[in-house]
């Protein structure tokens, strides 16, 4: 390359890093400083429209075919449920149906349908709609993904109609959580679906070439335009049935725009730009500071959203058979080694360094974020080296020949293998964080990055060492989330679907939570869970360090948002929110 | 050049057939479809999907009743969006083909005739600070030059920073004047790297061209230095410039799942990588038949362009 070239190469350099310096400088200078709390609101008015992002596209606007994300934010948006549990109080509560009972044994229970009701197409709701919603969910040829989550005892629910306004549910056996299992399950319009539940096509219904007009709801907001790959478009629901406190007819939006912007930089982007007022979303650690500036000059506003109930985990595979011609199998599924790899983790450290400090540490999958099931009476693993290596001795792992790691017995170096989400830089820098830090008492870990599909299916196959990675628990009430915590679960992730417990502490656990879910009473349902959760961190069969609390940025010109850990964290309660004119 | 033309749409199908199979074939042997949708299954339920979907057959079976179905252009019914994979691929398709007649038209207008320049003024500042910004966009990867375009668009509000259009239902010259607003950022996007690309080629082809023996014969004929560049010199100095062409074409209509994503286009790359995300094995198999036409295509265009100005490759084939 000749002078002049280069020289002019450094001057256009020089010129985009100026560039860059003067918009962040713009953004920097501007506004007082505040907390980044959103200031007291003013009285929220009917009118306006909301433009949210949405990363990806919906699999089917039919909540029954799918359990994706967005399909469930849509059914938030246009359909309604009989009874919702408040995603901020955590609390079941009366929806199209405006009242529940619940017979003495908590086997049956009747509800009240609010009276005068008409779907977004002005007919009228009625029980028949809600039983053909119950028939879809149990069609064997419907493909319903809420099919097994609406069974109790493996047997579907039973419902009935006795009059025009009253639906009784009969349920196999007594079941703690009663209606909140009703929660996920949208009702739909039997004037719509009918003809394909009968023909066999309903697992076809409601997809993306669907007419926006033909999908029909009782939700606070109906579809009216759907351009695949760029935005879907919601207008008010002439017929939605709440209002407010105050007397106004909900919701108080006139329309909620949801922009398809698969990339999380340009969602941010757009949040900056004033042209999206949030995005569906928590935000990334390194998102706070970015939106700092914005927060400053009161054009942005950041929403704790509180501890998440999502912990990331981390567990080895416990499956007797995996190891069996393994050599390590004299400790690698000792309840020591993972009691020596809680002691060594600073949770607190981890914290920072992971969530700039925006986490809490944590000691089971229950979270402070489950505010009715979390229990703190559960033994802990303070952080003490020491103890680890002491935990690690007791199974045979020391230090035998002076070299950095400690080897079993037979003179090997404790070693595993840890898989994560390739592309996930939470989960990437946690799993290379713990990495580091077992090195200190002498454990090695090899870290590979899997994409998500593959993780996955050597989860499902049991062919594994150890994960790192999120698990989602589908529901708050543990008896919800049974797959999880009974051996013979599918989403018992470091043993699945066992035959019998394959330990004595397993045996109590699925004991515990099958009494937990037969009975009525809350305290003595909470006392069991916690029992259960006491035996959990006793055993450690997947290790949690640390929850961060979940925040989310939105415009200033938002009002009267109830803000959730749980998804979709906003627009659950759409029909409140409202923007400023 | 029919013989020429018949042998070239012959590889073209065999091509497009290629990558059809092998994206089918890969994207099943990578992942299962069904641990992708979310949502609490059992293993029984998923089972049941799998036999729902023909995906519990044999890879041979799969296959041969997909590609029997593909050879009569049936690719099948999306797994993702539950609806069939031609009209999907088809709406994404054209979204991707006016970015690229937009990206393909900005880049030749810039890089051919800056090539040139840069070809005949070898000194002074203009040429220097061409031949600067070309390296500058050819060392920006793509997400970061797309990137910087739509803060651009985002602080300066000059341009929408995304999407295809502002609203739904458009139609006419409203539809046509609402995505001309929204074409210059992801366009951009694509055409700068390429206009640096052809700038580069153009000029190194074009000087060397110009130090041939032909050419300074011409100029001592008393031909004119501009019409000896023109008439003569350039064409002859197309030849590396239409053979890059053919895979510019290509990749540009295929769709560039970077340049989509952060300028939220609803093209053909959006649609693959959802497909991928997804295991969805009939739409990326579908998405990957349009991809390789469109590269057959274009390198089909650049060839006959290229046997049309240059009578040598017209002779040798």
């Amino acid at each position: 390359m000749n002078r002049q070239p280069r020289t002019l190469l450094t001057l256009l350099l020089i010129a985009v890093i100026a560039g860059t310096g003067y918009f962040l400088w713009r953004d920097l200078t501007g506004g007082e400083v505040q907390n980044g709390l959103r200031p007291r609101e003013q009285r929220p008015a009917r009118g306006g429209r909301l433009t949210v992002t949405q990363r990806s596209e919906p699999r089917s606007f039919n909540r029954l075919l799918s359990g994706n994300s967005v399909t469930d934010a849509i059914a938030h948006l246009t359909q309604g449920r009989l009874v919702r549990v408040n995603r901020a109080s955590q609390q079941l509560e009366p929806w199209l149906a405006e009242s529940f009972e619940t017979e003495p044994g908590g086997r049956v229970f009747t509800l009240k349908l609010r009276q005068g009701l008409r779907w977004s197409d002005g007919t009228p709701f009625s029980t028949d709609d809600v039983l053909f919603t119950f028939r879809a969910v149990f069609d064997e040829k419907a493909g319903s993904v809420l099919k097994s989550t609406l069974e109790v005892n493996g047997a579907p629910i039973k419902a009935t109609a006795p009059d025009a306004r009253t639906i009784r549910l009969e349920y196999a056996a007594p079941f703690g959580p009663g209606l909140r299992l009703l929660d996920n399950l949208p009702i739909l319009p039997r004037h719509k679906l009918e003809a394909m539940l009968q023909a066999g096509t309903f697992a076809q219904s409601w997809n993306a070439a669907t007419p926006p007009a033909d999908i029909v709801g009782m939700g606070p907001f109906r579809l009216t335009q759907y351009e695949p790959g760029q935005r879907l478009v919601f207008s008010r629901n002439p017929n939605y049935w709440r209002k407010a406190d105050e007397g106004t007819q909900l919701p108080y939006l006139d329309e909620i725009v949801m922009d398809i912007v698969p990339d999380q930089s340009a969602e941010l982007l757009r949040l900056q730009a004033g042209e999206a007022d949030m995005f569906q979303y928590a935000l990334r650690p390194e998102d706070s500071a970015t939106l700092r500036p914005l927060v400053e000059q009161k054009r942005v506003s950041f929403i704790e959203l509180g501890v998440t109930t999502d912990p990331d985990v981390f567990f080895l595979n416990l499956r007797e058979r995996h190891w069996a011609k393994d050599p390590r199998r004299g400790w690698i599924t000792k309840r020591e080694l993972r009691q020596a790899i809680s002691h060594a983790i600073d949770r607190e450290a981890f914290a920072d360094t992971i969530y700039l400090g925006e986490a809490v540490p944590v000691w089971g999958p229950v979270t402070p974020g489950n505010k009715e099931w979390f229990s703190p009476n559960v033994p802990r693993y303070p952080y003490s080296l020491e103890s680890a290596r002491a935990k690690l001795a007791e199974i045979g792992l020391i230090n035998r020949d002076d070299d950095e790691w400690v080897e079993d017995p037979g003179g090997a170096d404790a070693r595993f293998t840890l898989i994560t989400y390739r592309g996930n830089h939470v989960l990437e820098r946690e799993s290379t964080l713990l990495r580091d830090e077992l090195r200190k008492i002498g454990l090695a870990v090899d870290v590979v990055p899997l994409e998500t599909n593959a993780l996955i299916d050597r989860m499902l196959r049991g062919d594994f060492e150890a994960i790192f990675f999120n698990y989602g628990a589908s529901d708050l009430d543990p008896a919800l989330s049974k797959d999880f915590w009974l051996s013979s679960g599918a989403a018992h992730i470091w043993n699945m679907a066992q035959a019998k417990p394959a330990t004595p502490w397993e045996a109590e656990i699925d004991a515990l939570m099958a009494q937990q879910a037969t009975t009525i009473d809350p305290a003595e349902r909470r006392r069991l869970f916690a029992e259960v959760q006491r035996v959990f961190a006793e055993h450690v069969p997947a290790l949690y360090f640390v929850a961060p609390r979940l925040y989310m940025g939105v415009s200033s010109r938002t009002l009267n948002l109830t803000p959730s850990v749980l998804r979709p964290q906003l627009l659950w309660s759409a029909d409140t929110i409202a923007v400023k004119p | 050049m029919v013989t020429f033309c018949l042998r070239r749409l012959l590889v073209a199908l065999l091509l497009i057939l290629g990558a059809a199979s092998g994206a089918f074939l890969l994207t099943r042997v990578a992942g299962d479809p069904v641990i992708e949708e979310p949502g609490p299954r059992t293993a029984e339920e998923r089972q049941r999907e799998r036999e729902r979907l023909g995906l519990n057959r044999p890879l041979l079976s799969q296959y041969l009743s997909w590609l029997s179905d593909a050879l009569r252009l049936d690719f099948g019914d999306s797994i993702y969006f539950s609806r069939p994979v031609g009209p999907l691929v088809r709406e994404r398709a054209v979204n991707t083909a006016i970015l690229a007649l937009a990206a393909l038209t900005l880049a030749t207008v810039v890089g051919l005739p800056l090539g040139v320049y840069t070809a005949t003024h070898r000194t002074g500042p203009g040429p220097a600070l061409a031949r600067a910004g070309s390296m500058l966009l050819l060392s920006t990867p793509p997400l970061i030059g797309s990137l910087v375009l739509v803060l651009i668009a985002v602080r300066t509000g000059w341009f929408p920073s995304g999407g295809m259009t502002s609203a739904a239902g458009l139609t006419g010259w409203r539809w046509l004047a609402d995505v001309s607003i929204h074409l210059p950022v992801p366009a951009l996007a694509l055409a700068l790297p390429l206009a640096a690309t052809l700038e580069r080629l153009q000029s190194q082809a074009l000087a060397e061209v110009s130090r041939d023996t032909f050419v300074r014969a011409t100029l001592a004929r008393g031909v004119t230095p501009r019409h000896a560049l023109l008439r003569h010199a350039w064409p002859a100095s197309l030849g590396p410039v239409l053979g890059l062409y053919g895979v510019i074409i290509g990749t540009l209509f295929s769709g560039s799942f970077v340049v989509e994503a952060v300028t939220a286009w609803p093209g053909l790359g959006r649609l693959m990588v959802d497909g991928l995300r997804a295991r969805d094995l009939y739409l990326v198999a579908g998405a990957a038949a349009a991809g390789a036409a469109c590269l057959a295509a274009g390198t089909f265009v650049a060839d006959v362009a290229h046997a049309v100005i240059d009578p040598r490759v017209r002779e040798s084939r």
